[in-house]
């Protein structure tokens, strides 16, 4: 069943930010990844079920703008503070895949008062000198997708990208090619200093990962279990890291126990 | 018109199994395909074919910068350039360019070129670029601040230039108390700047609104470059004034032989060298590299682009390259500068692994029998 969503425009210090809200239940942020994920998915639709999901577009992806003031990842994480406070809401479970992963980490070490619960899900924003990640800016569309699926031929890994340089949806793709590469071209989808600070992270946290995360190995989950107090990783078999998206009713199900929300029935 | 003797100085012994074997000719071609040795011989022999320009007539050498790849072998142009300065006496020394973001601080292109300049008597032409998509992924440098880069860097390099120095400069990228440097170039205000394009509008109307050069780069087809340069010439009536034939160059590879039949005949197997091996893994767009629409537009150019076309016809009928007797490239050159408006001529008269003999005679007979007729345009 798909529950209702929209999705507006909204004015974050300036920035016009595209956000859309859909489901039922108590708020859900929900921070995309590089693949800038914006359009209600099957993925959404699973969250949406037990919380209403506010899933905004990061500066630079889809028609949010202000990338001109984005120049790294504590700068969006920054902007991520002030849309919290132009929508009003604090103490909220944030759910963060890939890139938002590593955003949603930083917010909580930032602003732990906004944050009740973290989810990681094949989250970016470490370097582990013996796991490091594959390259994501390639241009190879079909080497990519073999890269962050476990199976590439998995019906949402067709939908994923353009499959050719005429495809319309090839300006929003590269749009968040650009924004990506913006906070996480060098250092490299990680923040060094992001280590030291895990320990600051207060609430209670889950981490998510696909056991076959070809870009980000599961080492990089391990390694956020074991440094953020309290933390609990999850493994997802024979899952790549698209690991919402591959493995979409395991993952809403690990996000739903999680929050402890009883099923409405 | 001025005619310029452009070097890649390529590495043109790639394996035969290299286009089934390897992605890329840059950034991640192993370097171990690099043997010094020969390389002493290329660098020595190539650098004896930009003197030889100067012996024949040319009216400069052009040289530019790449990294890590087998297309080009000179992460250091103005290494080069500080040699041709001191082994010709005449000729123009175009560096084309310094590709600015990846000089830290900037100042060092400001201080490299004086010294080129300085020491030559006055024969740098100032190339500055902003460094193909490749040199992005070779420095691990955020392509989405490249344009930012260039601008501040650019805007530096002229300041430091032209303002008595110390001064101070606050960018974004930049911040430096004391920009000083010695030498000052000798030409003055400045030595000419040619800024190469891949046909972006943003770099097209940035040159025509400073006033500067612009060179089309090569291996698109010739109506590609006759957008580009009519759409400066247009740049420039919007900012006031006509632009002038010096203004724009064209870089186009050139073989001259006997007939038409051996020139092809001769030229052709390097000519493949170099599309189906050096050109590959270059047109790559690191994401904010340019804009996204200007991105969408050279994504569409790419099928007019020499390394995906295969004939002699469409390598013709494109201009992609000119080649065959005397009269033939006399005339293709001819008709096709004066479409395009250009007052500079480029040409690529080594390319892959065309040998040294052969680069000679082109050189040679280009000089004698082609440049002539041509210089009364």
């Amino acid at each position: 069943m798909t529950v209702a969503n929209r999705t507006s425009f909204v004015d974050v210090r300036g920035k016009k930010t595209q956000l859309m809200v859909g489901g039922q239940g108590p708020p859900l942020l929900y921070l995309h990844s590089a693949a800038g994920e914006t359009d209600w998915t099957a993925w959404h639709d699973a969250l949406g079920q037990r919380f209403t999901v506010y899933a905004p577009a990061h500066p630079g992806f889809a028609l949010s703008e202000g990338l001109d003031e984005i120049d790294d990842i504590h700068d969006l994480a920054w902007h991520c503070v002030d849309l919290l406070s132009v929508l009003g809401l604090e103490r909220v479970p944030v759910v963060g895949f890939s890139l938002g992963g590593w955003l949603a980490v930083e917010l909580a070490i930032l602003r732990p008062a906004l944050v009740s619960h973290l989810v990681l899900i094949d989250a970016a924003g470490l370097h582990l000198d013996e796991s490091p990640m594959e390259e994501l800016f390639i241009d190879d569309l079909d080497r990519l997708r073999r890269l962050i699926f476990h199976n590439p031929d998995h019906p949402a890994a067709a939908n994923f990208f353009p499959s050719s340089r005429t495809d319309p949806r090839l300006l929003m793709w590269l749009r968040a090619r650009e924004a990506t590469a913006r906070v996480a071209w060098n250092p490299y989808l990680h923040d060094p200093k992001l280590p030291r600070h895990l320990h600051r992270v207060g609430c209670p946290t889950l981490i998510v990962w696909g056991d076959d995360d070809r870009l980000i190995p599961s080492a990089h989950g391990a390694y956020y279990a074991e440094h953020i107090p309290g933390a609990r990783l999850e493994l997802l078999p024979s899952c790549g890291h698209m690991a919402p998206f591959e493995a979409t009713a395991e993952c809403a199900a690990l996000v739903q126990g999680f929050l402890h929300q009883p099923s409405a029935g | 018109m001025q005619f310029f003797c452009f070097h890649l100085m390529p590495w043109d012994r790639l394996p035969d199994d290299f286009a089934s074997h390897y992605d890329s000719a840059w950034t991640w071609l192993p370097n171990q395909l690099f043997d010094p040795a020969h390389g002493q011989t290329l660098y020595n022999r190539y650098l004896d074919e930009l003197i030889l320009a100067e012996e024949l007539g040319f009216d400069g050498a052009c040289i530019n910068e790449h990294h890590q790849n087998a297309y080009g072998l000179m992460p250091s142009p103005n290494l080069m350039g500080a040699i041709l300065a001191r082994q010709t006496k005449r000729i123009k020394i175009a560096v084309v360019g310094n590709a600015l973001p990846l000089y830290n601080p900037p100042t060092r292109v400001a201080e490299e070129f004086a010294m080129i300049d300085v020491m030559s008597g006055g024969r740098l032409i100032a190339g500055m670029v902003v460094g193909g998509g490749p040199e992005y992924y070779s420095f691990t440098l955020n392509p989405t601040f490249a344009r930012s880069m260039y601008t501040e860097a650019l805007d530096l390099v002229l300041r430091a230039w032209t303002e008595p120095g110390p001064f101070a400069h606050h960018g974004k990228h930049w911040r430096l108390k004391y920009v000083n440097p010695w030498p000052r170039p000798l030409q003055q205000p400045h030595p000419p700047i040619w800024i190469p394009g891949a046909g972006s509008k943003e770099t097209i109307d940035f040159v025509a609104q400073r006033r500067y050069s612009y060179m089309g780069i090569p291996y698109f087809h010739i109506d590609f470059f006759q957008r580009n340069f009519d759409g400066f010439r247009e740049a420039c009536q919007k900012n006031g004034y006509t632009g002038s034939p010096s203004q724009l160059g064209w870089l186009v590879p050139i073989y001259v032989a006997e007939n038409d039949e051996q020139a092809w005949r001769e030229f052709e197997p390097h000519l493949t060298y170099f599309r189906r091996n050096l050109l590959k893994g270059l047109t790559i767009f690191p994401p904010g590299y340019t804009s996204v629409r200007s991105m969408a537009r050279i994504h569409g150019a790419l099928d007019k682009f020499l390394a995906n076309v295969e004939t002699r016809r469409d390598i013709e009928a494109g201009a992609y390259a000119i080649v065959g007797s005397p009269a033939t490239v006399r005339d293709r050159l001819k008709e096709h500068s004066q479409r395009l408006g250009v007052g500079n001529l480029l040409g690529l008269f080594q390319l892959g692994t065309l040998p040294a003999e052969l680069t000679r005679k082109n050189m040679w007979m280009f000089a004698k029998e082609v440049m002539p007729q041509l210089r009364g345009q």
